[in-house]
């Protein structure tokens, strides 16, 4: 059963040079415990759809609309009192930023206090407990200590520790993981990925991950979404998005991902870059968003915007020429 | 901690040194000899000669200095050439007033420009932001005295809620204190209140854009929470600096405020002592003020410690 409906989601800025679509459009759902990956490059609005589901968009110069049903509700109409009920229960968050994400002039404990005292009524006591629970949970040596910390006495991968820690605090339905591990160095980013799918097995949340890193997708997400400027390209279950990707941004994408090994196996060849930028979302895009950039794009392109279609099974993709095959890599 | 107050009060030793010194040559910057001017225009000769040996004007600058020094340290500021009172009772006796004054104001400041800035911010570029600042900029443009009597017209003469001008001791109660102490510090705490809104706008305008508010609220607290405890503690470093250095300014506002409302104060007898040039009490309110001053920045000092945990001494 779907947990996350997301319709039609639009997430629009009214900007002083017109109104910037950074959303635009977007469907998709998860399910109970599932792993999707939302995948593109930087600017594909891929953050703001994360934000806007936590309805954290400032508004105005946002609007959001569309429908975000979770659990039953749209969480669009509900009002700010009943979304704060939601926020770091129901749904939480991690973001990118580790170093900059935590207060500085609190305690990690009071940090994580707080969410267990607003949502669960624990009293100061009995949170506390339960903060240095998560601690050990999370892997953090010497919990009773650090939870008299502040966050700069702390490194990048045991603030995301700590970040995660408070994430998971109430035991959330659906967690959304921002870039959660870009800012961390290759090994830690390894650990933190690895504490991520222990913890989701164990409380049995869902996640929507957030991320550039295809290495991250294939080894921790059940499907893919990619996104490009504002709209969704394709979705497929990972295993079959790596084998057949069928939309030439996805192509693109893979073929931008260094292979280890392959100068020894004598296949080393030139990483493909995808030529071009993304269009400016403040202006109306007539035809495909991507056939400014894509290699195959024909009139038809340019002038009429492809439907997402059936590509496959639990595939589809907005291309007008991926059914044929016509572009198979 | 403890180990870093003292260090800074051993520190605060030579600053407080300097500013003696230049006390103490306040009778010799100013024009003439300081026996005459001392003596005053009436005086004859021996009048002055008297003056002189009296207070050992005759003995080379150093070791009138260094006895000065001395007797400060134990507590002796000499004695009124007017008045021939010791200053330190002098002082002690007005000490009361302007106390009063400058902790109502104090208060008064932080009770309403605070909540104000931290509206403003959150609010910014909206009506309320713009009709706070304009009070700010009202604030800062209009000159105590004016307040003062505007103040005291309305609601003294006018509606009769409040007492024109006086004071009364907290001795005899804590409402005949603090009804004599509303429109001065209402007066007095304008410009304070608008230098102190000021800034703590703009310190929050910036911690609102951080990272870690966003976090607050992916997390589900109010609006309250977010805004007076995770950012206004971030932003509290700039807001305490100002508000400690505002001290100074009512220091100077207190003079003026006291002479509007008829309070027996410190800044009163600092006028009197000027008119009068009664040299040894303006050279005792001068070095007390330093001292005030010199021990609000101790404690700004202190306070950053406690609401920032990445500063440590």
């Amino acid at each position: 059963m779907a947990l996350l409906e997301v319709e039609n989601l639009q997430t629009h800025f009214r900007t002083p040079s017109g109104v910037n679509r950074a959303v635009d459009g977007v469907s998709f759902h998860v399910n109970e415990g599932e792993t999707l990956a939302i995948v593109g490059e930087s600017g594909c609005g891929k953050s703001v759809t994360s934000m806007s589901l936590m309805r954290l968009i400032p508004e105005p110069p946002g609007r959001i609309a569309g429908s975000i049903r979770f659990a039953g509700r749209d969480l669009l109409q509900l009002s700010d009192r009943e979304m704060r009920a939601i926020r770091g229960n129901d749904i939480s968050m991690i973001f990118q930023e580790p170093m900059t994400s935590l207060n500085p002039v609190l305690t990690v404990g009071r940090q994580i206090r707080e969410t267990l005292m607003i949502h669960q009524g624990l009293d100061k006591q009995k949170a506390e407990a339960h903060a240095i629970e998560m601690l050990t949970l999370v892997g953090i040596p010497e919990p009773k200590r650090r939870v008299r910390e502040y966050p700069h006495q702390l490194s990048g991968g045991m603030r995301q520790r700590v970040m995660i820690a408070i994430a998971l605090a109430c035991n959330p339905k659906l967690l959304i993981a921002d870039e959660p591990t870009t800012a961390l160095d290759v090994t830690i980013q390894a650990q933190i990925l690895k504490l991520m799918l222990d913890l989701k097995h164990r409380v049995g949340a869902a996640i929507i991950l957030i991320t550039h890193d295809l290495g991250v997708v294939a080894e921790i997400a059940e499907r893919v979404m990619v996104m490009y400027a504002g709209r969704k390209v394709e979705e497929a279950p990972v295993a079959e998005l790596f084998r057949s990707p069928r939309h030439p941004y996805t192509q693109g994408l893979l073929g931008a991902v260094p292979r280890l090994g392959s100068s020894l196996t004598g296949t080393a060849r030139r990483l493909a870059e995808i030529p071009g930028q993304v269009p400016d979302l403040r202006k109306p895009i007539t035809g495909c968003v991507f056939a400014g950039r894509c290699a195959l794009a024909t009139d038809l392109c340019r002038q009429y915007a492809p439907g997402l279609e059936e590509k496959g099974p639990r595939h589809v993709a907005a291309c007008h020429y991926a059914a044929k095959g016509a572009i198979a890599a | 901690m403890l180990s870093y107050i003292l260090r800074r009060i051993v520190a605060t030793l030579p600053v407080m040194a300097i500013v003696a010194l230049f006390v103490f040559s306040l009778l010799y910057i100013a024009p003439g000899d300081p026996a005459v001017v001392i003596a005053g225009d009436q005086a004859s000769p021996e009048d002055v000669e008297r003056i002189r040996q009296s207070l050992g004007l005759n003995r080379p600058f150093l070791v009138q200095f260094g006895s000065w020094v001395w007797r400060i340290l134990h507590g002796d500021l000499g004695t009124s050439i007017f008045t021939n009172l010791p200053v330190s009772a002098m002082i002690g006796q007005r000490l009361g007033p302007t106390l009063s004054l400058m902790i109502v104001t104090l208060l008064l400041t932080i009770v309403v420009a605070v909540p104000l800035g931290v509206v403003a911010a959150w609010k910014a570029g909206s009506l309320i932001d713009r009709v706070i600042m304009g009070f700010a900029v009202f604030g800062f443009s209009l000159p105590v005295f004016v307040v003062g009597y505007m103040l005291a017209y309305v609601f003294a003469l006018e509606l009769e809620w409040l007492p024109v001008q006086g004071y009364t001791p907290l001795a005899q109660g804590f409402w005949p204190w603090l009804e004599n102490l509303i429109l001065p510090a209402i007066a007095l705490g304008c410009v304070y209140i608008a230098l102190v809104a000021r800034i703590t706008r703009a310190a929050m305008l910036e911690v609102l854009q951080q990272d870690y508010v966003r976090t607050a609220k992916a997390k589900g607290l109010g609006q309250g929470g977010i805004l007076f405890i995770h950012a206004l503690k971030n932003a509290a470093v700039p807001i305490v600096t100002v508000i400690g250095i505002g001290i100074a300014l009512l220091i100077g506002g207190a003079v003026v405020t006291e002479s509007v409302f008829a309070i027996p104060g410190l800044g009163r007898l600092t006028i009197d002592a000027i008119l009068r040039r009664d040299y040894p009490v303006i050279q005792g309110i001068v070095l007390l003020f330093s001292f005030v001053y010199v021990l609000v920045n101790l404690m700004i000092d202190v306070v950053y410690t406690l609401v920032d945990p990445r500063i440590r001494y």
